[in-house]
């Protein structure tokens, strides 16, 4: 019995006002394998949020745990104040399609799409029209025949369509071509003006999707890492470059989230914003000082972990943690 | 719509798969029913003798013919409908009580479809010929309550049936639907066993039940699969 299976009593049925999403220290086991480790954040009403992190970090799965899709080993999750687990009220205002939803094999598009809306007062059949017509959804076709890229397809435009209070959407421009990503990109600000919400996207895609977020939430070693507006987390890392001797002469005792060697040169992807004393040491050697995008930052929390755990292995104590590691590219 | 309802539009969205197709089943039965008995009347002539008519009183093809389909219904509508129900917002608890308002809706289909072909059996006296698909021992020898009360209830039987097996394949996997398999295989050997041994004591009135017994039996077994299908779906995840 996990922490969070439903009781057989009824809960009151009552409109929750919106209050946002508070994860408190919540665990998420299978089996013996701990995926979650113990989630704290809070999400407000009515912003776009990306969840961020290496795969298998868990953000598939702590979307889940919020939309009550998968039971919570421990912790408390609360939305609009209340707990979603078989609470009929909260969950008709959340949607999540997952990226491998799995649909009624017999049903074809047109039936998905004509479904949905049973499930959502705040349904918009405007948008599921409009959005059908741009991404070209073969009405006819059977949702075991769609590809890749029309199951994305399908399940933005439902996801949209919904108008839920909150909205997750998990890699939803998976198959999807550049142009079809572009129209993803311009719906979900079309509809995020048209009716305010909470969007989470979970995306590998970081920088072509960073400017459609407000904040971000990155997932290390089933923690929060980080959670902070996107412009600060761009603030958050930096990359330096030049001479290995001269680089880790300035990077001292930094937190290094990764370094790339090629030959004498040493490029390192650093936790923290430079100094004006670090920019004045770079100019006196030569270095380059750049700020990480947020996709270079993400990726290196990713290598940052992987090599911890790698690192921790071989220690053979998992919760020794080295501060820096090193992907050597070699030519 | 209420969420009851709208996880009853998911389950009938496809309507020629949850209503339709069982009627078809029952009509396909009928007709090889019927040539049956036109090939049994090659040899006994035209109408049947009343022997031959009298026998086909034991054709239980009404009674087995839609089981194996409607048990496909169900498992499917617990596997395919549930991740669509939950991504759209749903509670375990409403998507069963939706999906099972859609059993019912089948179920009743069935038995009215059963009633009116029985109707239309007896107003033909047996399709002129006098074969019999309905008006048959097992659904009370024409007794229209009857034949609507067991088809029903063995459609409803069925598809929780199939709800049941269903729901454990998606929640755990198919290792445990060949232990809940077994397990309810274990539980008729017990129940036979208890029944072989108190027969003479039970014996009269268990016969005095007649063709209810598959009605009374089908009805137990129906609740039992039902409080097991709903008890596994609390707990199963997409």
């Amino acid at each position: 019995m996990t922490a969070n299976q439903p009781s057989a009593e009824r809960r009151p049925l009552r409109s929750p006002e919106p209050s946002g999403i508070r994860l408190e220290g919540v665990t998420k086991k299978f089996g013996r394998k701990d995926v979650l480790l113990g989630v704290t954040a809070t999400l407000a009403p009515g912003k776009i949020y990306g969840l961020l992190g290496a795969n298998g970090v868990g953000k598939t799965t702590l979307m889940a745990l919020i939309c009550a899709h998968q039971f919570r080993s421990g912790g408390s999750i609360l939305v609009d104040g209340v707990d979603p687990v078989e609470n009929a009220d909260v969950l008709r205002r959340m949607c999540f399609i997952h990226e491998d939803q799995r649909y009624n094999d017999n049903f074809s598009v047109g039936q998905v799409l004509a479904v949905a809306p049973a499930f959502y007062p705040t349904w918009s059949a405007e948008t599921a029209e409009r959005l059908a017509q741009r991404f070209r959804l073969p009405a006819r076709t059977k949702s075991k025949k769609l590809s890749r890229g029309q199951r994305s397809a399908l399940a933005i435009t439902i996801s949209l369509a919904s108008r839920a209070a909150y909205t997750f959407l998990d890699e939803p421009y998976l198959g999807l071509d550049a142009s079809a990503r572009s129209i993803f990109y311009d719906e979900l600000l079309i509809e995020y003006a048209a009716a305010p919400r909470t969007f989470v996207l979970s995306t590998h895609l970081i920088d072509e999707a960073a400017n459609l977020m407000e904040e971000v939430i990155i997932l290390e070693d089933g923690v929060v890492a980080v959670q902070t507006e996107v412009d600060e987390a761009r603030r958050g890392s930096f990359v330096v470059r030049g001479r290995e001797a001269e680089v880790r002469a300035m990077l001292g005792d930094r937190e290094v989230l990764t370094e790339r060697g090629l030959g004498a040169i040493l490029s390192a992807t650093v936790r923290g914003e430079a100094t004006p004393v670090d920019h004045a040491f770079a100019d006196a050697h030569h270095l380059s000082i750049e700020p990480a995008t947020l996709q270079e930052y993400v990726a290196a929390i990713g290598i940052h972990s992987l090599s911890r755990t790698l690192d921790a292995g071989d220690a053979g104590d998992q919760h020794t943690s080295a501060s820096r590691s090193r992907i050597e590219v070699s030519s | 719509m209420t969420p009851i309802a709208a996880n009853l539009r998911l389950y009938l969205a496809n309507r020629t798969w949850a209503v339709f197709t069982p009627i078809y089943i029952l009509l396909i039965m009928l007709g090889l029913s019927l040539i049956i008995g036109a090939l049994i009347g090659l040899a006994t002539g035209y109408p049947l003798p009343e022997g031959t008519t009298v026998q086909m009183r034991m054709n239980n093809g009404a009674l087995y013919s839609v089981p194996g389909f409607l048990i496909s219904v169900g498992a499917l509508a617990m596997n395919r409908n549930f991740s669509m129900a939950l991504a759209f917002g749903s509670t375990r608890r409403n998507f069963w009580l939706g999906t099972s308002v859609g059993f019912l809706v089948t179920s009743l289909t069935v038995a009215l479809g059963a009633v009116v072909l029985l109707g239309l059996e007896l107003a033909t006296n047996h399709w002129f010929f006098g074969a019999r698909a309905f008006d048959v021992a097992a659904l009370g020898d024409g007794n229209v309550l009857q034949t609507f009360a067991t088809m029903f209830v063995v459609s409803m039987l069925s598809l929780y049936l199939g709800a049941f097996f269903g729901t454990i394949y998606r929640a755990f996997g198919p290792i445990w639907v060949t232990v809940a398999a077994l397990g309810i295989g274990l539980l008729l050997a017990v129940t036979a066993a208890f029944f072989v041994v108190s027969w003479d004591e039970m014996a009269v009135s268990i016969m005095a039940l007649g063709a209810w017994l598959v009605l009374a039996v089908g009805a137990v077994a129906t609740l039992l699969s039902a409080a097991g299908s709903y008890a596994v779906n609390r707990v199963a995840t997409p």
